[in-house]
């Protein structure tokens, strides 16, 4: 039988980072396109083509970023500390405007806008699960806790 | 039953506090005999209070910055501190250059496009699906129109307005001008300053006086951070899910939302009104009413429940009822900013209350300890 205590383990700064760096990564494409959506850039040029250069930077991107994160590796793995509320504020920046920037793409994509509102919901809902979880086991936040 | 007689230790204290209730009123007694001279000194009190408390207030959300650049090496002070005085300068002239002209655009469209349309809904259409009647209707209008309230209150705009020119405008510019070079001054001598302020206390208190303060530089700067995140924040998600769900001018109505998010539970009403009030003019084009009020119950919910008790941690949490008489009553004694700054006051006032309590208990405590170091 597994003992329960030895399940509860901190993590360090190298698995934190590394959920942080993909998940902004991920997110990437959708934040800026959000932007683009709000100040109407995507009326000046071909979204298309913007979409595949952005998609083609941000594969760029991860290759960098995990290839910084490898070399970082031995010296973010000494690093521990027993919560991460800043990176974990940071990741739920990330994934609500990430989330907004979906349904940025699907409005592109020429989806129904009438379903944007059950779209958004749907997808909030699984991202707060997700999160919830990733807080629970990696961050350690408890953020119910009075000061 | 025998009574216990006063102590001379309570007799003592009834007496200090009596002295200074009899005061206190003897200074309420003297500003109110000599009004104009306490009205001339507390004006120029307000004058200097003004720029300074912007200064310290900016200096909170700087100073992290500049000591985080310190510890990554980039120093000396003048460096780290140019750094993030031109960074945060040009954060703001950015954000003026891109939002200012969509803001100008909206709002001209606004009186060009539909503002007609407004007017033709509270004359016509209004009038029409009036809850009362179309007599009580027109009972009120004709009333308004005999008695000329509005283009009373018209006339007396322009010069009301002319008047308050010279002394709202001259004080805000002064304090646009100021808080600059004093911001500049503040963070560049930071240590410096806070070392001769602690000088002036006599060391007695020296201690407590110092560690109150940092308390309370811990409080509010935690406040104007954590809120400065959450408006840019929740204005910006508000922008976006205005946008998809096809509201016209959402650029406004989002700037609205960020804007009123600091002033709290009334801010959410506030920022609620002028796009639920226009989907319902507009109707059936754009989205409907219910809809707008939906996105803007969820947003508040998102922000209420997960952003704030996250990014400002538990720290600040304040009873909602202190939090409303806390408006109520800063709003009433220092206009908008009293309104705008009434949670962190509270949040200070709390933060002092405890600490007294603190003192209190330790003084309480610290004979019996001597007791137990002497047996």
């Amino acid at each position: 039988m597994i003992d329960k205590k030895r399940k509860t383990r901190i993590y360090s700064q190298y698995e934190i980072k590394v959920i942080n760096f993909y998940a902004t990564m991920i997110w990437l494409l959708p934040i800026i396109l959000v932007v683009t959506y709000v100040f109407e850039i995507d009326q000046k040029l071909n979204i298309n083509q913007f979409i595949f250069w952005l998609a083609i930077a941000n594969f760029i991107l991860t290759l960098i970023g995990t290839g910084v994160l490898l070399f970082q590796r031995d010296l973010l793995k000494r690093r521990v500390k027993a919560d991460y509320q800043n990176e974990f504020v940071y990741l739920l920046f990330i994934c609500s405007f990430g989330v907004l920037g979906l349904v940025v793409i699907y409005d592109y994509m020429g989806g129904n806008r009438q379903y944007i509102a059950n779209v958004l919901v749907v997808v909030v809902a699984v991202l707060i699960y997700i999160l919830l979880n990733l807080n629970r086991k990696f961050f350690k936040y408890d953020y119910m806790k009075k000061k | 039953m025998k009574k216990q007689p006063i102590s001379d230790q309570t007799l003592n204290r009834i007496i200090k506090y009596l002295s200074i209730a009899l005061l206190v009123m003897a200074l309420l007694f003297m500003a109110i005999q000599f009004k104009d001279l306490w009205n001339w000194i507390t004006s120029a009190v307000k004058s200097v209070i003004l720029p300074v408390s912007l200064a310290y207030l900016i200096a909170l959300l700087f100073f992290p910055l500049i000591k985080y650049l310190e510890k990554k090496g980039i120093g000396p002070r003048g460096l780290s501190l140019a750094i993030v005085f031109i960074l945060g300068i040009g954060i703001v002239f950015a954000g003026f250059f891109f939002v200012t002209p969509l803001v100008i655009s909206e709002i001209n469209n606004f009186f060009s496009n539909d503002f007609p349309k407004v007017i033709t809904y509270l004359t016509v259409d209004m009038r029409d699906g009036f809850i009362l009647g179309t007599d009580i209707f027109d009972r009120i209008m004709a009333y308004i129109e005999d008695t000329n309230i509005i283009g009373e209150w018209l006339n007396n705009l322009l010069p009301t307005f002319l008047a308050s020119v010279g002394s709202v405008a001259i004080p805000i510019i002064t304090t646009i001008a100021l808080v600059p070079i004093l911001l500049l001054y503040y963070l560049l001598d930071y240590e410096l300053i806070t070392e001769r302020m602690r000088s002036i206390i006599p060391q007695k208190h020296e201690k407590n006086v110092a560690e109150l303060g940092s308390r309370l530089n811990q409080t509010v700067g935690a406040y104007l951070r954590g809120q400065l995140i959450l408006m840019i924040a929740i204005g910006s998600v508000a922008t976006i899910v205005y946008k998809l769900i096809g509201l016209k001018y959402f650029f406004v109505f989002g700037l609205i939302v960020g804007l009123t998010n600091i002033i709290p539970y009334f801010g959410t009403i506030i920022a609620a009104v002028p796009p639920i009030t226009y989907a319902f003019i507009s109707a059936p084009v754009g989205p409907g009413p219910l809809l707008v009020l939906a996105v803007n119950v969820v947003i508040q919910f998102i922000e209420g429940n997960i952003f704030q008790p996250i990014i400002m941690g538990r720290q600040l949490e304040i009873h909602p009822i202190v939090i409303i008489i806390s408006i109520l009553f800063f709003g009433s004694l220092f206009g908008a900013l009293g309104v705008v700054f009434a949670s962190p006051i509270a949040a200070s006032i709390r933060v002092i209350w405890n600490f007294f309590k603190e003192i209190k208990a330790r003084k309480l405590n610290q004979p019996d300890e001597g007791v137990a170091n002497t047996g």
